[in-house]
C-alpha cells in the first residue's frame, strides 16, 4: 500500500513538472514563418442561370450539377466560379438577354445556354468547338444533330430537356376525362374543366407556351420520312415557316379566347412561380414543363394529387417537345484548357450517370439509361418510341426556340395571328438574305 | 447473518462522508469548469464579433478606396474634356477597360448624349435618385449593362467657363471589385456578397465566397437561402439599411449558429452581406474548449480510477484482514477443539485406565484369590473343581477384555482385514441363540428372536465380525437390561437394491435401563461407557461399540441408534451382503422327494416367513394358523392322495397346541411323514412328550431353510449318522499321538504338556524355532504327528522355522503338519502363519476342542 502510495506522487510529480515545462515553452526560433504562398487559384468562369432559393426544398438538378463540378474540381484542381443572373421580373433583362451579353464580350469561360442562345452564339462564331471532346464521342445523335452549327458542336447538355404536359390526373378522373391526344381533344377536356368552375385550365408562363405551336407545327416534320427534304425547302424558302405555324397559333388563340389560358397572366409570369402554386393547390389541372420539374421538390417533385406527364396535343397524338440546351464554352475564354478538360469531366459517362440518377432526367449520352419515375412514363414511352418534335434545330436557319417564345408573347400582348405568322415570314426573309 | 448486515451498514456509513466529499469536489469542479466554458465562450464571441467587424472593414475600406479612386479618375477625366475643344472624339475614341466599361457625355440640357459605344446615351434611363454619392458624385442604382454585368455609372459635372457644359457618365462594373478583394474568406467557409442597397440585388459574388446553389439573387433570395424568416428581423435589417448602418447578428445556418453581416460601403451605397459560421471564426477557440474539456475529462477519469483503485485496495485490504481474522478464529477454534478433544481422550484414557484397572485387577483378583484357595484347598476335590471353574471364568473374562481392546487399537489403525467368505444366516443365528439365550436365560430375560423378509440365507461376508457385531449388541442388551426384562432380536430383509445383494436389517432392542442423550452422542466412541448407580455394576471395557460402529462402517453398513432412559434401546444396524453366485444343491428338495410343507403356527408372520424362505425352493408351503385347521388340511391332502411331505408345527398354540395337533395329525397321515416341532423354546424338556406323539424332531425359531435341510437329512439317515459319528469320536481322538512342540514359554509349554497328556498324547518342547528345527532334522520320519509352533520365540521365530522346516530334504518336511499356536490372533497373523507353510492356526489360550479337531484334521495317524 505503502510503495503505491509512493508511486502514485512520484507520479503526480512527474505530470506536475512536465505541465509547467510546456506552460514555460517560448517559440524561440527566428525562421520566416510566413508559408510560400499557395499556387495562383486556377479558376474556370461558369455563367449559368439560377433558380431562387426556396428554405424548404432543395434544388435537385443544381445539387446534381454540382457533384459533377465537384468530381472535376478534385480531379483537376481547378475552382469552378460560378456568376448566375435571373431575372426579378419582366421587365429585367431575361437571363437569354444577359447569356447573350456576356457570351458576346467573353464575360465568362463557359455557359449553360438555351437553345436560341446556343444557335445565335454558335452562328455568331461566340461558340468553341467542342467535337474534339472525348465524350462528344458518347452523344446521342439527336443531341448531335441538335447542337451542330456549321459543323461545330458548339454546345453539349447534362440532360436532354423534354418539355411536356403536367396533368393532374384525379381531376381528369373527377370529370371523367381521358388524357388528351389532339388539340381538339384537349380543347374538350378546357371546355369541360371551364364549365365545371375550373377557371383557367391551363397554367401558363412567357417561357413555355411555345411548345403547344412547335408540337403541332412539326409534329408531321420530325416524324415523317421527308425530315431533311422539309427543312431544306424552309431554308431555301420554298416552304414557309408561317404555313407550320398557323395551326399551332390558330389554337392558342382559341385557349386565350376561351378563356382556357390566362393570357395578361401568362404574359408577366416566370416559368413555374406564375402557374406552378395554383397547379400545386389543384385550381388548375395542366401546366407545361420540362422533364426535370417533376423530380425537383422546388418544382412538381412533391405533389399531393396523382400527377402524369404527357405529350402536347397534335394531330399525331401526344407530342413531347425537345429543345437542346447544352454548355456552350465562349471562343475567346480566358482559360480555355482548363474550361474544356472541366468539361471533359462532367460530361463524361461517368459523370452523366451520377447527374442522371441524382435528377433522373435522359441522359444525352447514349451509354447511361436510368429508369425514370411514374409520373414521367407516358412521356418518356413516347420518347422511347422516337416520338417527339426538336425544340430547337441549329439545321434550321431561322431559329425556333426563341423565336417561337418572342412571337407567342406577341399572341399573348394582343397581337393577331396574322401578324404572328407575319413575324415569321418576315424572320424567313431575313434568313434567306444572309 | 445479522452480524453480517450489521458489518454492511457500518461500512456505508463510513463510505457515505467520502462518498459526499467526492460528490462535494465534483459538484465545485463541474461549477468551476461551466463557469470557466461560459466565459471562454462570452469573451470568444466577443472576440468573433471583432474579428468579422475587423475583417468587414477592411473590406469597406478597400472598396471605398476603390470607388474614391474612380471618382477621382472621373474627375480627372472631368477636367481633361473641359480643356478639349472636341470632347466628343474623345469619347467616341475611348476603348473601355474592365473597369470603365463606358464613357457617356450628356451637354448640358440635352436628354441625349454620346457614348464610346457609338450608340446614343440616354441619361434618364439610369437611376440617381438614391442620391449617394462617392466623394461628390452621385452614384446610380445598379443594373445590367450590355456586358450583361452588374454596374453602376458615376456623373460627374463637365464646367466651361465656371459653368456647367455638360455631365460626364462612366459605367463601372461590380465585377472589377473582385480582383482587390481576398479570395477566401474564413478559409472559404464564410459566404459573402455585395448588395446595391437601392435595388436589393446581389451584384457580385466574390471568387471564392458563398454557396453553389441559393441565395444569389437578391436580399429576399438570402433571407431564403438561409431560413432567416422572421418578419421582425428583416424590418429591423431593412430599416438599418436604409438609414446605411451595419448590422449584425446570430442566426443558424444550415444548422450552424452563424454571424450574419450587412455591411456598409459608402453610406450604405453598397452592403457587404453574408454569414460566417461561429466555428469558422473561433477555430483556435474550439480547439482549446476542446481541449480544455479533453483535459477535465482526462483529469476526472484518472480521479476516478485513482478512486476504483483506492476503493479495491481497500477492500482487498479490508478482505485479507478480514480472512486473516476469520483464519485466526478457525485456528483458536480448532485448538480449542483440539484442547477440548485432548482433554476429553485424556479424560477418558484415565477414566479407561482406571476402569482397566478394576477390570483387569476385578478377574485377577479372582483367580490369584481362588489359586490361593486351591493350593490350601488341594485336598478337596469338589472345592478344587469349584476354585477351577471360577478361576477358568475369570481367565475368560480376561481374556475378552485384552481382545477387545486389541480390536479397538487394530480398528483404530486401519490395520482390520475383513475375512470374506459364505456363511448361513441360520448358522449364524443359531450360534448367537447359542451364546445369548443362556445369558438371557440367567438374568431370567425374555429373549425373542424373529427372522422375516430374508430371501437368501447364503450370504457372503464376514460370518466372525457379523458374530462379533451381533454379539456385541446382544451381549449389551443382556447386560443393560434388568433382571425379567426382554430382548427383542429381529433380522429383517429389505427390499434389495440389487438383486446380488440381500438388503438386511438387524434389530436388537431391549426394554431395560436406556441411555441419556448425552450419552448417546458419544456411545460410539472408544473408551466410553454408560456409568451409573445402575450399570456400575456391569462389566466392560466400554470398546465394544466403538468396535461394532467400525466394523460396520467397514463393511459398509451402518448403525443406528434410539434411545430413552428407563424405557430401553434400540439398536438397528443396516448390512447389504452379497448373494452367493450358485446356490448349493438346488436340487436338494426334489432328491428328497419334498414338494410340498405344511406349516401350522398361530403366528401369520412366521408361517409367511416360511413361504418366502421356501419360494425359490420350488416346494409348495401350505399354512395353517391354529391345530384345527393343520389337522384340516392334513386330512383334505389325504382325501386328494397328495400327503405333505413334512410338517412344521409351532409348540405353543391357542386351542389345540402343539403335542396335541402332532397327535391328531400322525394319526390322520400315518407314520410315514416327517413332523418337526418349530420352537423358540428349549426343547430338551419337551423330547419325551414330543417323542410320544411322532415328533421326528425340532427347528429351532426362527425357520431358516438350511436348518430344515439338515434335519431332513438328519431324519433320512438317521441310523447311519449315528454311526458314522462314532467314527468321527474315534478319530478326534489324540491318543497316542506325539507332538514337537516350539514354545519358549515354559509355562505355556507345561500347561500344554499336561493338556495333551490329558488325552494321552505326547510331546517334546523345544526351546524356539533353532532348536525345533533341529530336533526334527534329528527326527525319524514320522516320529511326530505333527509340530505346534508358537510364532513369537527368539534365535528363530515361528514362522522362520516353519519355512526351514518345509526347505529341509526330507520326505514328511512338506508333510508334517504344522500348527501356529500363538497369541498373534488376528486375520493377517492366521494369512502370515499359512504363507510361511503352516497348515493351521490356533489362537491362544489354547481350546483343546478346537485344537483336536484342527490336529485330527491334517494330522497323519501313525501306523
Amino acid at each position: 500500500m505503502r510503495r503505491m502510495n509512493q508511486l502514485g506522487a512520484v507520479m503526480l510529480a512527474v505530470v506536475l513538472a512536465l505541465s509547467a515545462v510546456s506552460c514555460g515553452q517560448k517559440n524561440h526560433s527566428k525562421e520566416n514563418l510566413v508559408q510560400d504562398e499557395e499556387k495562383a487559384v486556377r479558376a474556370v468562369l461558369l455563367f449559368a442561370p439560377m433558380e431562387k432559393s426556396d428554405p424548404d426544398n432543395k434544388n435537385i438538378a443544381r445539387t446534381a450539377f454540382d457533384i459533377t463540378v465537384g468530381m472535376a474540381e478534385e480531379q483537376l484542381g481547378v475552382t469552378v466560379e460560378y456568376r448566375t443572373y435571373t431575372a426579378e421580373n419582366y421587365q429585367e433583362k431575361s437571363y437569354d438577354e444577359v447569356s447573350l451579353d456576356r457570351a458576346r464580350n467573353s464575360m465568362d469561360d463557359f455557359y449553360l445556354l438555351n437553345p436560341d442562345t446556343i444557335q445565335m452564339l454558335g452562328d455568331e462564331g461566340k461558340l468553341a468547338d467542342l467535337s474534339g471532346l472525348a465524350c462528344a464521342g458518347n452523344l446521342r445523335d439527336v443531341v448531335k444533330t441538335a447542337n451542330t452549327i456549321n459543323g461545330k458542336l458548339v454546345a453539349i447538355p447534362q440532360e436532354v430537356v423534354v418539355y411536356g404536359l403536367f396533368v393532374n390526373q384525379d381531376m381528369f378522373d373527377e370529370y371523367h376525362l381521358e388524357l388528351p391526344n389532339t388539340p381538339e381533344e384537349f380543347l374538350e377536356c378546357c371546355r369541360v374543366f371551364k364549365e365545371n368552375g375550373i377557371e383557367t385550365p391551363v397554367g401558363a408562363n412567357r417561357w413555355w407556351l411555345e411548345n403547344f405551336v412547335l408540337a403541332q407545327a412539326y409534329a408531321d416534320l420530325y416524324n415523317g420520312d421527308t425530315t431533311e427534304q422539309e427543312i431544306a425547302a424552309l431554308n431555301s424558302g420554298e416552304a414557309k415557316y408561317s404555313d407550320y405555324m398557323r395551326e399551332g397559333f390558330e389554337f392558342l388563340k382559341e385557349l386565350i379566347d376561351k378563356g382556357y389560358i390566362d393570357a395578361e397572366k401568362a404574359y408577366v409570369s416566370e416559368a413555374i412561380e406564375g402557374e406552378g402554386p395554383d397547379f400545386l393547390a389543384q385550381k388548375t389541372p395542366i401546366v407545361m414543363a420540362y422533364w426535370g420539374a417533376a423530380n425537383a421538390d422546388t418544382a412538381y417533385g412533391k405533389v399531393d394529387f396523382q400527377m402524369k406527364v404527357i405529350g402536347f396535343p397534335s394531330k399525331r397524338g401526344q407530342m413531347p417537345v425537345v429543345p437542346m440546351t447544352g454548355y456552350g464554352v465562349s471562343a475567346e475564354a480566358e482559360h480555355m484548357e482548363d474550361t474544356m478538360n472541366v468539361l471533359e469531366v462532367i460530361l463524361s459517362d461517368e459523370a452523366l450517370k451520377v447527374y442522371t440518377e441524382t435528377n433522373k432526367v435522359i441522359s444525352p449520352s447514349k451509354n447511361v439509361q436510368v429508369d425514370c419515375i411514374d409520373a414521367l412514363k407516358p412521356l418518356n414511352d413516347r420518347v422511347n418510341e422516337n416520338v417527339y418534335v426538336l425544340g430547337s434545330n441549329a439545321s434550321m436557319k431561322v431559329e425556333q426556340w426563341g423565336n417561337t417564345c418572342n412571337i407567342v408573347r406577341e399572341l399573348l400582348n394582343g397581337a393577331t395571328v396574322e401578324e404572328c405568322l407575319a413575324e415569321f415570314d418576315r424572320l424567313q426573309e431575313e434568313s434567306l438574305k444572309e | 447473518m445479522e452480524c453480517k448486515k450489521e458489518k454492511k451498514k457500518d461500512g456505508i456509513a463510513k463510505g457515505m462522508p467520502l462518498i459526499l466529499s467526492i460528490t462535494l469536489i465534483f459538484c465545485i469542479l463541474g461549477a468551476f469548469v461551466f463557469y470557466v466554458a461560459g466565459r471562454i465562450s462570452r469573451e470568444m464571441s466577443q472576440a468573433a464579433i471583432d474579428s468579422l467587424s475587423e475583417n468587414l472593414d477592411l473590406i469597406r475600406g478597400t472598396i471605398e478606396a476603390i470607388l474614391d479612386k474612380e471618382a477621382e479618375f472621373q474627375k480627372l477625366i472631368a477636367n481633361e474634356i473641359e480643356m478639349m475643344e472636341h470632347p466628343e472624339q474623345f469619347i467616341e475614341s475611348y476603348h473601355g477597360n474592365n473597369t470603365m466599361v463606358k464613357l457617356s457625355l450628356v451637354p448640358e440640357g440635352e436628354s441625349e448624349g454620346i457614348s464610346n459605344l457609338g450608340e446614343p446615351f440616354y441619361p434618364e434611363k439610369l437611376d440617381f435618385s438614391a442620391g449617394k454619392t462617392v466623394q461628390g458624385l452621385p452614384v446610380s442604382k445598379s443594373y445590367i449593362n450590355h456586358l450583361g454585368a452588374w454596374a453602376y455609372t458615376m456623373k460627374c459635372p463637365v464646367n466651361r467657363k465656371n459653368q456647367q457644359a455638360a455631365t460626364l457618365y462612366v459605367e463601372y462594373i461590380y465585377e472589377s471589385f473582385d480582383a482587390a478583394l481576398p479570395n477566401r474568406f474564413y478559409n472559404s467557409m464564410a459566404s459573402l456578397y455585395i448588395m446595391d442597397a437601392e435595388s436589393e440585388k446581389l451584384v457580385l459574388k466574390p471568387k471564392g465566397m458563398g454557396e453553389r446553389d441559393a441565395g444569389h439573387v437578391d436580399l429576399g433570395d438570402f433571407y431564403r437561402a438561409n431560413r432567416i424568416m422572421e418578419q421582425d428581423v428583416r424590418n429591423e435589417i431593412t430599416q438599418s439599411v436604409k438609414a446605411g448602418k451595419n448590422v449584425m447578428f446570430y442566426h443558424d445556418v444550415q444548422r450552424k449558429k452563424s454571424l450574419i453581416y450587412m455591411w456598409s460601403v459608402n453610406d450604405g451605397t453598397i452592403y457587404l452581406i453574408g454569414y460566417v459560421p461561429v466555428e469558422a471564426i473561433q477555430r483556435e477557440g474550439s480547439a482549446v474548449n476542446q481541449n480544455i474539456f479533453i483535459v477535465v475529462a482526462v483529469m476526472l477519469i484518472a480521479f476516478l480510477i485513482c478512486c476504483a483503485l483506492y476503493f479495491f485496495t481497500e477492500r482487498q485490504r479490508i478482505r485479507a484482514r478480514r480472512e486473516r481474522e476469520k483464519e485466526r478464529e478457525l485456528h483458536n477454534r480448532q485448538l480449542a477443539e483440539a484442547l477440548q478433544a485432548a482433554q476429553v481422550a485424556s479424560k477418558s484414557k484415565t477414566m479407561f485406565l482406571s476402569n482397566m484397572s478394576h477390570d483387569i485387577r476385578t478377574p485377577m483378583n479372582a483367580i490369584l484369590g481362588f489359586t490361593t484357595l486351591l493350593a490350601k484347598d488341594a485336598d478337596h476335590p469338589e472345592k478344587v473343581r469349584e476354585y477351577t471353574r471360577k478361576i477358568t471364568a475369570s481367565g475368560q473374562h480376561l481374556l475378552s477384555l485384552i481382545n477387545d481392546v486389541l480390536d479397538v487399537s487394530k480398528i483404530e489403525s486401519g490395520k482390520v482385514v475383513l475375512s470374506i467368505g459364505e456363511f448361513t444366516l441360520s448358522n449364524m443365528v443359531a450360534s448367537v441363540d447359542a451364546i445369548i439365550r443362556p445369558a438371557a436365560k440367567a438374568k431370567s430375560q425374555n429373549f425373542e428372536v424373529s427372522v422375516t423378509g430374508i430371501k437368501n440365507e447364503r450370504l457372503v461376508g464376514d460370518e466372525t465380525r457379523i458374530n462379533q457385531i451381533l454379539i456385541n449388541l446382544l451381549s449389551n442388551a443382556v447386560k443393560y437390561t434388568q433382571e425379567g426384562g426382554t430382548i427383542w432380536f429381529r433380522m429383517i430383509g429389505l427390499e434389495q437394491r440389487s438383486s446380488q445383494y440381500e438388503h438386511i436389517r438387524v434389530e436388537v432392542e431391549d426394554n431395560g435401563y436406556g441411555m441419556t442423550p448425552e450419552y448417546l452422542e458419544t456411545i460410539f466412541d472408544a473408551f466410553t461407557r454408560a456409568e451409573n448407580s445402575t450399570t456400575n455394576k456391569v462389566q466392560g471395557t466400554g470398546l465394544g461399540m466403538a468396535i461394532t460402529k467400525n466394523i460396520v462402517e467397514l463393511m459398509g453398513g451402518t448403525i443406528h441408534v434410539t434411545s430413552e432412559v428407563e424405557k430401553g434401546s434400540l439398536f438397528a444396524v443396516e448390512l447389504e451382503l452379497r448373494i452367493p453366485e450358485e446356490q448349493v444343491d438346488k436340487n436338494f428338495w426334489k432328491k428328497h422327494s419334498v414338494s410340498r410343507i405344511l406349516v401350522v403356527d398361530d403366528e401369520e408372520d412366521i408361517c409367511k416367513n416360511v413361504q418366502i424362505l421356501m419360494e425359490d425352493a420350488g416346494v409348495s408351503v401350505d399354512t395353517a394358523l391354529s391345530g384345527e385347521e393343520g389337522v384340516r388340511l392334513v386330512s383334505g391332502a389325504k382325501e386328494e392322495g397328495r400327503l405333505y411331505d413334512v410338517i412344521l408345527l409351532d409348540w405353543k398354540m391357542p386351542g389345540m397346541n402343539g403335542i396335541e395337533t402332532a397327535g391328531r395329525i400322525r394319526e390322520v397321515a400315518g407314520e410315514h411323514v416327517p413332523i418337526l416341532f418349530l420352537t423358540a423354546y428349549d426343547w430338551e424338556d419337551l423330547k419325551e412328550e414330543a417323542a410320544q406323539v411322532g415328533i421326528d424332531g425340532f427347528l429351532a425359531k426362527p425357520f431358516f431353510v438350511t436348518a430344515l435341510k439338515e434335519k431332513i437329512l438328519e431324519i433320512h439317515a438317521d441310523t447311519k449318522c449315528r454311526e458314522e459319528n462314532r467314527e468321527c469320536a474315534k478319530l478326534n481322538s489324540l491318543e497316542g499321538c506325539r507332538f514337537l512342540v516350539a514354545e519358549d514359554n515354559e509355562i505355556n509349554a507345561e500347561i500344554l504338556i499336561q493338556l495333551l497328556e490329558l488325552e494321552g498324547a505326547g510331546c517334546e518342547i523345544a526351546g524356539d524355532g533353532q532348536a525345533a528345527l533341529e530336533r526334527f532334522k534329528d527326527a525319524a520320519p514320522g516320529e511326530f504327528d505333527a509340530i505346534l509352533m508358537d510364532v513369537q520365540m527368539p534365535k528363530m521365530n515361528g514362522y522362520e522355522a516353519t519355512k526351514a522346516i518345509r526347505r529341509l530334504e526330507r520326505e514328511d518336511a512338506l508333510t508334517v503338519p504344522i500348527i501356529a499356536m500363538t497369541a498373534n490372533a488376528f486375520a493377517e497373523d492366521v494369512r502370515e502363519a499359512l504363507d510361511a507353510g503352516m497348515n493351521a492356526h490356533i489362537a491362544k489360550p489354547v481350546d483343546m476342542g478346537l485344537l483336536k479337531k484342527t490336529i485330527t484334521q491334517y494330522m497323519q495317524r501313525k501306523e
